[in-house]
């Protein structure tokens, strides 16, 4: 979970729950940064070395937890082979066809809810009921429905990232400078220009907000479908992995996951700061 | 040109109304620059986005050439004073200006001439690929000022653009201002807090009361149409109005006051 909160709830301008969040848990920055990459590393290296010296000594047992030269064997054996990049894939799959539909339905209604003050009112209780439930509480519901098939898993993944993009979106929408708006409007730009060219690039540092924090979300929740309700994955391979009792092939594709993770929320950030390059929070406030 | 006629405007919320403009009656003719000058508070803002269409007045009229003013005009460009905001942070300098063009759907040839033309105008032809907030804030307001001309309007409203500047910037901008308005055929009406301002850019200064407000003063400036910022400014009749003016509005302040 610390994947998602960590560092990628930092957007410059979100609702004060978030913005909590991100305070209580921001990470400390390094003074120099070249110390900072080297205190990383180094820091990696130490946890390795525990991770070794612990089930080796005895203090934890070896049949739970492998020595991490041991989980390490098991995860380069795992690269070469075929099913577990077939798994890789059919989870990558269920991420991106999930994150794709919950933005989606989150961009089209969010606009569309967030412009209208009225359905705004109307839906927010209703929101407000939906929103926190759990995901998971929804696997049996998913499995009634779509038995053990990927749709299952797609389900609760949409299903907890549309939440995530949606409330950004509706927060953004509404959150245009009137001085733009009346920009717009002395320049006769008709409703739609203004949805377009003011309302859209305004909301934008919401949305990939919104983005990060579901795409996180997303590939939680793929996990956790593939790993209680069966549908194919990383997380399928994981409980199958503990059911035959080869306990460092569960750490390896453990490691495995975090890796996705990892690569998720860099290439979000990627995409973020090349979308967002004119916003304060990429360019920061120091211009002339 | 622009005619305002018995413009009233109050604010309604639930607890209190509030009478920011009483009654105002003035007109403009064609390719007059005008300034509009009074007491901080005074419904200026107000007024103006009456005249720019933003806002509906309670009672009274705008007409624009004859056509009563209802929304935005299509002849009329607004140049607010916070610049920061009113160009686009996601736009370039080039973009911001080919914005409206784009929106009146002038053709892409036509298009590049208004923009190379008005940043021309304003000394900013190097500027165009730049984003605005990578330029000054005087340098921001120049693009502002580009917008509102490439969009060729027959009236040009500016709402204390030069508020947020520094002095010296704000000199420079004020004689680019006559300038333009030499160049183009437009008619301009300046609001400003700052009394030397209006005098010094203005044909003609209308001084408004306190709020509510009205028309108190309707003054001619009788300086000569060249002006420069040291010996318009040294002049005894730029002196002398100014002197004028400014008691009219101290005069303002104080009926008003007594009123209440």
């Amino acid at each position: 979970m610390n994947m998602m909160t960590a560092d990628s709830v930092r957007p410059a301008r979100t609702p004060t729950d978030q913005r909590r969040l991100a305070g209580a848990r921001r990470p400390v920055r390094a003074r120099v940064p070249g110390a900072g990459a080297l205190l990383g590393a180094g820091g990696a290296a130490a946890s390795l070395l525990i991770w070794e010296i612990v089930p080796r000594s005895g203090v934890v047992s070896p049949k739970y937890l492998p020595p991490a030269s041991e989980v390490l064997a098991a995860f380069v054996e795992r690269l070469a082979l075929q099913s577990f990049w077939t798994a890789v894939g059919d989870t990558l799959i269920t991420w991106a066809l999930g994150l794709a539909i919950a933005f989606a339905a989150a961009v089209v209604l969010g606009f569309l809810v967030g412009s209208v003050p009225l359905l705004r009112t109307f839906t927010s209780s209703t929101v407000e009921f939906l929103r926190p439930i759990p995901s998971v509480a929804l696997i049996p519901l998913a499995v009634l429905i779509y038995g053990t098939g990927m749709q299952a898993t797609l389900l609760l993944v949409v299903y907890a990232a549309f939440w995530q993009i949606y409330i950004q979106v509706l927060y953004g929408v509404v959150d245009v400078d009137p001085v733009a708006e009346q920009t717009a409007r002395s320049y006769g730009l008709g409703r739609w220009s203004r949805a377009r060219h003011v309302t859209w690039p305004s909301a934008l540092p919401y949305l990939i907000t919104g983005v990060r924090l579901g795409a996180a979300v997303a590939l939680i929740l793929t996990i956790t479908g593939q790993l209680t309700i069966g549908s194919p994955g990383l997380g399928q391979s994981i409980d199958v992995a503990r059911s035959s009792g080869a306990v460092a092939s569960v750490y390896a594709l453990i490691l495995a996951t975090g890796i996705l993770g990892v690569t998720v929320n860099v290439g979000v950030r990627a995409v973020e700061r090349r979308v967002l390059r004119w916003h304060t929070s990429v360019r920061g406030e120091n211009t002339a | 040109m622009l005619e305002v006629t018995g413009l009233q405007k109050i604010y309604r919320d639930r607890e209190r109304e509030v009478e920011a403009v009483r009654d105002l009656t003035f007109q403009l003719t064609e390719g007059e620059l005008a300034c509009l000058v009074g007491p901080s508070g005074c419904g200026k803002t107000t007024l103006l986005k009456c005249i720019a269409g933003l806002m509906e007045p309670t009672s009274g009229t705008v007409e624009l050439a004859g056509r009563s003013v209802t929304g935005p005009p299509p002849d009329m460009a607004v140049v607010f004073q916070e610049y920061g905001r009113s160009l686009f942070p996601w736009l370039t300098v080039q973009g911001n200006i080919e914005l409206p063009l784009k929106e009146k759907k002038l053709p892409k040839k036509r298009r590049g001439e208004l923009v190379a033309e008005s940043l021309e105008a304003v000394g900013l032809s190097g500027s165009a690929r730049a984003y605005p907030w990578q330029l000054s804030g005087g340098m921001q307001q120049r693009v502002a000022i580009a917008r509102a001309i490439a969009y060729e309007p027959r009236v040009l409203l500016m709402d204390e653009p030069f508020a947020a500047v520094d002095a010296q910037t704000r000199a420079d901008l004020e004689d680019l201002i006559r300038d333009l308005w030499n160049r183009f055929d437009m008619t301009v009406l300046f609001v400003t807090h700052d009394i030397d301002e209006a005098v010094y850019l203005g044909q003609r200064v209308l001084v408004l009361s306190s709020s509510p407000t009205v028309v108190q003063d309707d003054v001619s400036i009788n300086l000569p149409s060249v002006r420069d910022q040291l010996t318009t400014r040294s002049d005894a009749r730029f002196t002398e109005l100014r002197t004028r003016i400014y008691s009219e509005i101290q005069n303002a302040k104080h009926t008003s006051a007594a009123a209440k």
